[in-house]
């Protein structure tokens, strides 16, 4: 969104003045003409929120079907066109990559907005003034936000495990977020990094799909997980006691430079040729076995057959384990979880870079599918994985995005230590202190405030339409909790009337509302700015 | 709305929502299902189909007919996978969780329709899935012990019965139990027991019946001896496994060979087969007189093996070498290099069988391995009249085997003949009128929907499907009120007879694991396509499009 915002401006300056023949209504369309198209976008996504919220099945060009609840991959699926649709696009992603979480109800609210602005508008308010005030109010908004957030100390487990059940609850795989949500907390501690404690790096836990068996097989690994096979070639499947080398040279012939040619002008060179590459590829692998390894991973090479069948038959001998075409992304990952340098000479084959484990297994997944498991590692860095499955594509593709989420909200707690009430409570609690507020201000700017305040109602709306309530009934009798000064009070979709979520254990990082807000408001604000498109 | 915002959403593709989609969902997950109905249960019907090459396929396993079928909707692909799913996993079972899973959807869309909220129902489907998978482990299977070997017997029986070979289900049932048997492996490091039965070889021949097929305990192997002048039949064979040629050294890439003296050509020549000479040599001064190979044996090559009255094969696959290492002992070896950079081909690599001998069998030769050392294993050769109806016989096989594998490994059997279903659709009509919510109704469903497996049963037998089925139902209700009657849980249908009848008794059994599975595979699959409520369809991007649309 950042990037869109100061083109515009210029963009629309240049054409003001090249277009003269154009009438002055014209400036008044394009707006209108975006808020519609931006509001298009945050309605085909509003069935999507919430635990009861419903997904979407996207088939796109080639065939693929994606099915999905999560607001981010709707939207970069669906493809539009419209360049303000575009936008509310970036700005889910914008969320996604900040919170990771409320992707859809960061577009929700922008869109809830735009439908205020476009009201403002055609009272007569100047699109610039409605936009200063919405950046006023989504400050003061902020502030509130941060009021009624209450501190939550990273010990408390159980809180957390609470709040990823919140964020997988309207996933396809809520009914296994007894397995997921601690799941994912367990994965974020362990790779908190005590030198920069408010932040974690999700890089360094690595999930891996396998097809098969239900969700309910998934597991954490207090180890590293593979995605390859073993070699085979009657080389060890399971080793004890390993050493661990990540290696980054090739264990095959060397070849020669396409201009260089050996030149054999004798028979008895060509047994010697023969020799010599044995002779050569024995020594690469004596010099890992030297070292005390017994299980090497090697890394994807494109020069060259990262092993050959020579050097994997020299390896089998002498009984290690070989795993080659390690991604080269994922070697700073794996180096980091197992405790290994990587090396990328064979000279520097020392046993210092080697990381040793109890046990390296390859364990099959059912059908073809195999991984190496590693467990007991010591001296590991922090990094975990997990293991996913599903009994079939689509669910598991979504369980990882679930699942995904589900680990952005630990994270986001990690960033900012508050906790708020889930179910529409703050977007409520909002909106009811922005009106009060709103009396003290004078002019537009309370018509704007007060516009921005029912926009956000439409969160807690939006929630008991989902879940099959009267929405209308609902929002008044939650308004009215509020007004009273319970600021906890949501909507309970399960119970399916208003209750006070803190004691129903639904609540969410601050870090999500907060961006929501106030990413939502900035999104609405570039939009109104644009009153020219060419 | 719908329309309104389609067109503003300008998306290159099209937008459907709300019940609209959920119809059409449905309509496609029964349409599917429809086609595979007629085929289920012992009397029920198999479908050719002709792909567009002009291949015919005959079959009544559901996987393999909806494999073949070129599912356009993105609802009916979830029902196909869903089928895939339940082979990979099971191996039977397959039509039958696709007929579940779309009565399940039917029934979802009539609630839905008499507005009752689709997550409502999605919590009823679940609830009512967790609650039979509960009441079918506790009161509805039985361990494999209470009847013996004979139950593995009949359990094949009633994986084949609907199948071509069905009227031969006696003959291959017992053969299927003994293959399984027969390749039992005992893990030494966890001492688990796992039957795999992928080291089954199931080979087809042409010609003779059905019944003159037959099991060999050893391994028979689609491959002849690679010349004429080779023995056909060792005794005390000592077998080498080899995954590389036996061929003239050629060089790598990179060295050439250039030669200035004419005289020289011809040393090279003679180096270039002396480098594989002397590596024949050495195999077979280990002592090996059969010698499999994954790759090519040069004429030359052939020609000591001859004199040294050694059988070669080449061109084996490397999967069946595996294997045939794994029974016999031997090292599958992919080169002779050694530790000191010499080549050796030691004893200790060879394996060892009581005979290997190439026999005719119609047409083709095999060789079969009779007797290996380390482990028994054993190969089933199917004989038919032509290659469609074989097709059919594996895959009948293959099922069956692995309904055979999962009694043994899990243990448990249940009733067949619809009883299971029966039995289930009772309970939960019960358990459905102790819930006070609206999940009721969706429970009631979902007993309702897994009806529809005696029904289609009795109706592809040409029986009153309604009749039967309420008879049924009698004896189970009996069941489950009276603790006295309680043997009266394993009645099912008898669909020769059309009568009800203890199922047990009869020997119409099925892994308690194929029911437990297929019962929470179709749940899942209707929750999936009962979730989605929106539809978008992207058109085909354009060859190249301009702008970045592509995603």
């Amino acid at each position: 969104m950042a990037p869109a915002a100061p083109a515009v401006p210029t963009a629309a300056v240049k054409s003001g003045r090249d277009s003269n023949f154009k009438d002055k209504e014209k400036s008044g369309s394009v707006r209108n003409s975006n808020i519609v198209a931006a509001k298009a976008v945050a309605d085909a996504v509003r069935t999507s929120l919430g635990p009861r919220g419903m997904d979407k099945m996207i088939q796109s060009g080639n065939g693929d079907v994606t099915i999905t609840n999560d607001g981010a991959t709707i939207l970069n699926q669906m493809s539009v066109i419209h360049p303000t649709a575009k936008m509310l696009v970036e700005l889910s992603k914008a969320q996604d990559i900040e919170a990771g979480d409320g992707t859809t109800t960061v577009v929700v609210i922008a869109g809830a907005l735009l439908d205020a602005a476009q009201k403002l508008l055609v009272k007569g308010i100047h699109p610039t003034a409605i936009s200063e005030s919405f950046q006023r109010a989504a400050s003061q908004a902020e502030v509130i936000l941060q009021n009624m957030a209450t501190p939550i100390d990273l010990a408390n487990d159980e809180l957390l495990v609470k709040l990823a059940t919140t964020s997988l609850n309207s996933k396809v795989v809520s009914q296994h977020s007894w397995l997921l949500a601690p799941m994912a907390v367990n994965a974020v501690k362990k790779v908190l990094d005590d030198s920069r404690p408010d932040n974690v790096d999700l890089k360094s836990i690595k999930i891996i799909k396998k097809m098969g068996d239900t969700v309910e097989e998934s597991e954490m690994i207090d180890g590293a997980l593979i995605d390859q096979k073993t070699m085979g070639r009657g080389g060890p499947t399971r080793v004890e006691k390993a050493k661990i080398a990540l290696i980054q040279f090739q264990l095959s012939a060397p070849k020669t430079d396409m201009e260089n040619q050996v030149i054999i002008s004798d028979y008895a060179q060509m047994d010697r040729a023969l020799k010599e590459e044995r002779q050569y590829l024995l020594d690469l692998c004596k010099q890992i076995k030297k070292s005390g390894c017994n299980v090497v991973l090697i890394q994807k090479s494109i020069l060259r057959d990262a092993v050959s069948e020579l050097s994997l038959h020299f390896l089998a001998k002498m009984k290690i384990m070989v795993v080659k075409d390690i991604e080269r992304d994922d070697i700073e990952f794996y180096s980091n979880i197992l405790g290994c340098r990587p090396v990328a000479s064979p000279d520097h084959m020392v046993p210092e870079s080697l990381g040793s484990a109890d046990l390296v297994e390859e364990i099959s997944t059912g059908g073809d599918g195999k991984v190496i498991k590693v467990t007991g590692i010591q001296s590991s860095g922090p990094a975990v994985s997990i293991l996913l499955r599903g009994s079939n594509k689509l669910v598991l593709e979504e369980a990882d995005r679930s699942l995904h989420d589900a680990l952005c909200v630990i994270r986001c707690l990690v960033k900012k230590r508050f906790l708020l009430p889930g179910g529409g409570a703050p977007e409520m609690e909002v909106a009811c202190r922005l009106r009060e507020k709103a009396n003290e201000r004078g002019g537009a700017e309370q018509y704007c405030w007060r516009a921005f305040a029912d926009a956000l109602e439409l969160v807690p709306y939006t929630l008991a339409e989902n879940a099959g309530l009267s929405p209308i009934h609902t929002v008044t009798e939650l308004r009215t909790q509020h007004a009273n000064g319970h600021a906890n009070f949501g909507v309970n979709v399960r119970k399916g009337f208003v209750t006070d979520m803190k004691e129903e254990n639904v609540v969410q990082p601050l870090l999500v509302s907060y961006n929501a807000i106030k990413q939502a408001a900035e999104c609405v604000r570039s939009i109104l700015k644009i009153d020219d498109i060419v | 709305m719908a329309g309104a915002a389609e067109s503003i959403l300008a998306l290159t593709g099209k937008r459907t929502t709300g019940q609209s989609i959920r119809s059409q969902n449905v309509t496609a997950a029964v349409a599917i299902a429809n086609i595979v109905k007629s085929s289920l249960g012992p009397v029920g019907l198999d479908k050719m189909l002709v792909d567009d090459v002009g291949d015919v396929i005959i079959t009544n396993d559901g996987a393999t007919i909806l494999k073949q079928l070129e599912v356009e909707h993105p609802a009916g692909k979830v029902l196909v996978e869903l089928a895939q799913l339940q082979d990979e996993e099971v191996g039977d079972g397959t039509t039958s969780v696709v007929i579940v899973a779309a009565e399940l959807l039917k029934l979802a869309d009539e609630l839905v329709k008499n507005k009752l909220h689709p997550t409502t129902v999605i919590n009823g489907y679940r609830l009512a899935c967790k609650e039979s998978v509960k009441y079918l482990n506790e009161n509805l299977s039985f361990p494999v012990e209470e009847l013996g070997r004979q139950s593995l017997v009949n359990a094949a029986k009633t994986s084949m019965s609907s199948k071509i070979i069905g009227p031969d289900s006696d003959f291959f049932s017992e053969m299927v139990v003994e293959a399984t048997e027969l390749v039992k492996v005992t893990d030494s490091a966890t001492g688990k027991i796992t039957y795999p039965i992928k080291a089954i070889n199931v080979l087809k021949a042409h010609g003779k019946s059905a019944r003159e097929s037959m099991l060999i305990k050893g391994y028979a192997l689609n491959c002849t001896v690679a010349c004429q002048g080779m023995p056909l039949h060792i005794k005390d064979a000592k077998i080498a496994c080899l995954d590389f040629s036996l061929q003239k050294a050629k060089m790598h890439l990179g060295i050439s060979v250039v030669v200035e003296d004419p005289a020289k050509l011809e040393a090279i020549r003679r180096e270039e087969f002396d480098i594989v000479k002397r590596r024949i040599e050495k195999i077979l001064a280990a002592g090996a007189n059969v010698i499999l190979t994954s790759g090519g044996i040069d004429d030359l090559c052939l020609k000591m093996f001859t004199e040294a009255g050694a059988m070669a094969v080449r061109r084996c696959k490397k999967a069946d070498l595996k294997r045939i290492a794994k029974a016999t002992g031997a090292t599958l070896t992919c080169s002779l290099a050694n530790l000191e950079g010499e080549e050796t081909f030691e004893a200790s690599q060879l394996g060892h069988a009581d005979e290997v001998a190439q026999e005719r069998i119609s047409d083709d030769e095999l060789i079969l391995i009779r007797g290996p050392k380390s482990r028994t294993a054993s190969s089933i050769i199917l004989r038919g009249a032509n290659d469609t109806m074989l097709d059919e016989m594996e895959r009948s096989v293959h099922d069956s085997l692995c309904v055979v594998r999962r009694v043994l490994e899990s243990g448990r059997l249940v009733a067949g003949g619809g009883a299971v279903e029966a039995a289930l659709n009772v309970y939960l009509e019960a358990f459905a009128t102790t819930l006070s919510s609206r999940e009721q109704l969706a429970v009631a469903e979902f007993a309702q929907a897994l009806l529809v497996i005696p029904k289609t049963l009795s109706s592809n037998a040409a029986r009153d499907a309604t009749d039967l089925v309420a008879k049924l139902r009698a004896f189970h209700h009996k069941a489950q009120q009276n603790n006295k009657l309680a043997h009266l849980k394993w009645a099912g249908l008898d669909l020769e007879n059309g009568e009800v009848r203890d199922n047990k008794e009869c020997g119409v059994l099925e892994p308690a694991m194929s029911k437990v599975k297929s019962i929470k595979f179709a749940t899942e699959a209707a929750i999936t396509i009962l979730r989605i409520d929106d539809l978008i369809k992207l058109d085909k991007e354009e060859p190249r499009g301009g702008d970045e649309c592509g995603m």
